[in-house]
């Protein structure tokens, strides 16, 4: 049980790490836009 | 018109230098006939294939792209021939360049929402152990952990994600009202506040009970309301601002040396003298110094009858000319005037709130009161018996009772419903029509320009013995080039460029135009009337025409006669089929000869036609079928359409339509689709049916809800889950109006 007090801090920093990243992409405009890259495979060239 | 775009002095309207290139600009183009995600890389690739043309970024969600372009190598109107060759129209869209503060918005919202969410879901794990321990398995040690790494995980949440809602109710508490978001805020803040207090002090007097993971989802499922509505909200934003989107007004600026040119409306100064056609607008203050004509300045002062304008009177910038052609001084130009009409326009459109939305509105003050009174009350009420109870009863009370359903209930439906229209190619003008269209059992359609093509081909001329038929087609053109009309516009296209000279025109809306035609320096003046059949006195003849035909006539009397192919528009047939299988009746009304009209009628299958309607008779005929009872909704697009568009229930415009006609609209519909008006009358009668749900839905929700909370039967994280999953339930409801029904 004792492995919990460094687990439960260390889940608490990932998420926040996550949030961050997620912070990064919002703004790099990555949720805008995103119906043509579907398509873009599809391309030739 | 594309000549206009090239002027340097326009670029400054829609695009703006770019930073690091030095020559380079970068702009927005606002692309008509993008219907999937595919058309955006096509249109990628025809602009990136330009010289001149870098940086190309097509979002096909908004049908825009953003491009760098540099003015040494290229011209807009290469663009735009581009985008023509692959199919697609475009317009220079410089409100883009405007909506960053938009973009910005939908951003920071996005972010909220993501950490909101995942911080829900963290926040949920470290609650389960203690939903599902029996007591006794959780040590005190491990259960403060859990409840400290909560507490961290909720901090963002409240003070990151929630910050909207507080700073909504600050400012409404500030100006001594009350808003949604008051309650909203005060039940998240108490809910933190008493968890905080339990966590760091579990033998409290607010006893050891969080609400970390009501407050998480509760603040996730609101915002994901918000989000959901603010998407809706910019998709209808965007579809107003196209329709202000034209190519740059151009208008007839006196040349120093006689003649005119067509410049730019940007470009006039004061003190100019210019000529404005009949259907166009005054491209500034000004007083007139030739001409008489009647003026619609309903958009500026109200009035709704046109007023007759004459030498030496003032006219008004974005008011417009509607019979005769008028000289004008230009005494004050500038932004201000067109800027202020615009604003005005977007403001209507916005700031039209739908009937039930606005009673929706006015029971919601005492509505909130009353909800904070009860959770104030309900929590005195059990704070002599159970103070950590209390605690919890006040928060359900608070997050329950949030009207934000039943205020979501109208605007979610609507706007979905413009969004998913808009797409299609209608704009909707009035939100508040959509609720009027509903009912409309009577369409009546324009025949010239609305159900048949506008630009049309001369098929043959015929005329009087003794004159030449390209002398009668030059004599046309002259007087046909000064007006709007579509029968004029292809007349004047055929007849290309004349040497003869028209003065003193009038145009008598619905019968044809009037004026003076000189040629050789004014030696040989005669009137002229070029229009329809009984306005030329042309001869009664036994071999009717397939089309349309105007005719020329002069003192004398009846001179030629112009044939006309009018091309029906591809989809008419079936959008009438379409409106007919829907029960509704429609008709035809036309300032055009009978014999034609009731041909067309066949070949569409319109039962109910009449011909040679003067403007006055069209609005007596939408009238009359007023009175019996009908709601009428009139298709149409040309000056002589205005009075019974006005008139009329509902009134849509086709997207070429003059200026009159769209700024009397509700629906503009944009590339003379007429297949959309079978599906905006369905949208409309399904929009009315989400409404009715979603405010019956709401009604239920909190009549069955707020007894509830308030005896305390009702734990917060399930009055959270309840309110939040109404409003959802509301916007999800609405949201199936995005989808447009399958087409007939």
């Amino acid at each position: 049980m004792d492995i919990l007090f460094l687990l439960i801090p260390l889940s608490v920093a990932l998420a926040l790490i996550i949030i961050a990243a997620l912070g990064w992409a919002v703004w790099r405009g990555q949720f805008e836009g995103i119906d043509a890259e579907a398509q873009r495979i599809l391309e030739a060239d | 018109m594309q000549t206009a775009l090239d002027e340097p002095a326009e670029w400054e309207g829609f695009s703006r230098p770019l930073a690091g290139r030095d020559g380079w600009r970068e702009c927005y183009l606002a692309i008509e006939g993008m219907h999937c995600a595919a058309c955006a890389l096509t249109v990628e690739h025809a602009l990136a294939l330009l010289p001149g043309v870098d940086n190309v970024r097509v979002n096909g969600a908004s049908a825009t792209a953003l491009i760098a372009w540099s003015p040494r190598l290229t011209r807009p109107s290469a663009w735009l021939a581009a985008l023509a060759g692959a199919g697609y129209g475009a317009l220079p869209a410089g409100d883009l360049l405007l909506a960053a503060p938009r973009r910005q918005a939908q951003r920071v919202l996005l972010w909220r929402w993501l950490v909101a969410g995942f911080c829900m879901m963290q926040v949920m794990m470290y609650a389960v152990p203690a939903y599902v321990a029996s007591p006794g398995d959780i040590t005190p040690d491990i259960a403060g952990l859990l409840g400290w790494a909560s507490w961290v995980l909720t901090l963002p949440v409240v003070l990151f994600s929630c910050w909207p809602f507080f700073s909504t109710a600050l400012r409404d508490l500030r100006h001594g009202r009350i808003g949604m978001d008051v309650p909203v805020a005060l039940g998240i803040a108490i809910a933190f506040g008493a968890s905080t207090v339990a966590t760091f002090d579990p033998t409290g007097p607010l006893g050891h009970e969080v609400w970390y993971d009501s407050v998480t989802m509760f603040v996730f499922f609101l915002l994901s309301g918000r989000l959901l509505e603010q998407r809706l909200r910019d998709r209808t934003a965007g579809s107003l601002e196209a329709l202000m989107r034209r190519l740059p007004q151009t208008i007839e600026r006196a040349l120093p040396g006689g003649g005119f040119e067509r410049v730019p409306v940007r470009r006039l100064v004061a003190g100019d003298l210019v000529r404005v056609l009949p259907g166009e607008i005054f491209p500034a203050d000004g007083v007139v110094t030739d001409g008489e004509s009647q003026v619609d300045e309903a958009l500026l002062t109200g009035e709704s009858m046109p007023v007759p304008r004459g030498k030496g009177q003032l006219v008004v910038a974005g008011s417009h000319n509607l019979s005769g052609m008028l000289a004008m001084r230009v005494e004050r130009i500038g932004e201000q005037t067109r800027y202020a009409q615009i604003v005005t326009l977007m403001e209507q459109a916005s700031m039209d709130k739908p009937r039930l939305a606005r009673i929706a509105d006015r029971i919601a003050t005492p509505f909130l009161f009353a909800v904070v009174a009860a959770a104030a009350a309900a929590a005195a009420w059990w704070w002599s018996t159970d103070p950590s109870h209390a605690v919890g009863v006040a928060i359900a009370v608070l997050i329950v009772t949030c009207p934000c359903a039943l205020s979501l209930a109208t605007p979610a439906a609507t706007l979905a419903a413009a969004g998913a229209l808009a797409r299609r190619g209608v704009l909707v003008r009035r939100l508040q029509a959509l609720e009027a269209c509903a009912s409309i059992d009577t369409v009546v359609f324009d025949k010239t320009g609305t159900l048949t093509l506008a630009p049309m081909a001369l098929l043959a001329t015929r005329c009087r013995p003794g004159i030449e038929p390209a002398r009668a087609l030059a004599l046309a053109g002259a007087l046909a080039q000064h007006s709007l009309h579509p029968a004029s516009r292809a007349i004047a296209a055929a007849a290309g460029k004349v040497d003869c000279i028209a003065t003193g025109l009038t145009e008598l809306a619905g019968h044809g135009l009037r004026a003076t035609v000189s040629q050789d320096g004014g030696r040989h003046a005669r009137q002229l009337r070029l229009g329809a059949a009984s306005f030329c006195d042309a001869p009664a003849r036994r071999h009717t025409a397939l089309g349309l035909e105007v005719h020329l006539a002069d003192e004398a009397g009846w001179l030629a006669v112009f044939e006309f192919d009018e091309a029906l528009r591809p989809d008419a047939q079936a959008a009438i089929e379409a409106l007919r299988a829907q029960g509704l009746s429609v008709q035809l009304l036309s300032g055009d000869r009978s014999v034609s009209v009731q041909r067309l009628a066949r070949r569409v299958g319109i039962e109910a036609a009449w011909g040679d309607c003067s403007p006055e008779g069209k609005l007596r005929h939408v009238s009359r079928a007023q009175r019996q009872g009908r709601r009428v909704a009139m298709v149409g697009d040309g000056v002589n359409d205005g009075p019974s568009l006005a008139r009329a229930d509902v009134s849509i415009a086709m997207g070429q339509a003059v200026p009159l006609a769209q700024a009397k609209a509700d629906f503009v519909v944009l590339g003379g689709q007429l297949g959309a008006i079978p599906l905006l009358l369905s949208q409309a009668r399904r929009t009315r049916r989400v409404v009715r749900e979603n405010l019956l839905w709401a009604a239920a929700y909190n009549t069955v809800c707020v007894p509830l909370a308030v005896i305390g039967a009702m734990p917060p994280w399930l009055a959270g889950l309840g309110m939040a999953l109404s409003s959802l339930l509301v916007v999800a409801n609405s949201a199936r109006l995005a989808r447009l029904p399958a087409e007939h």
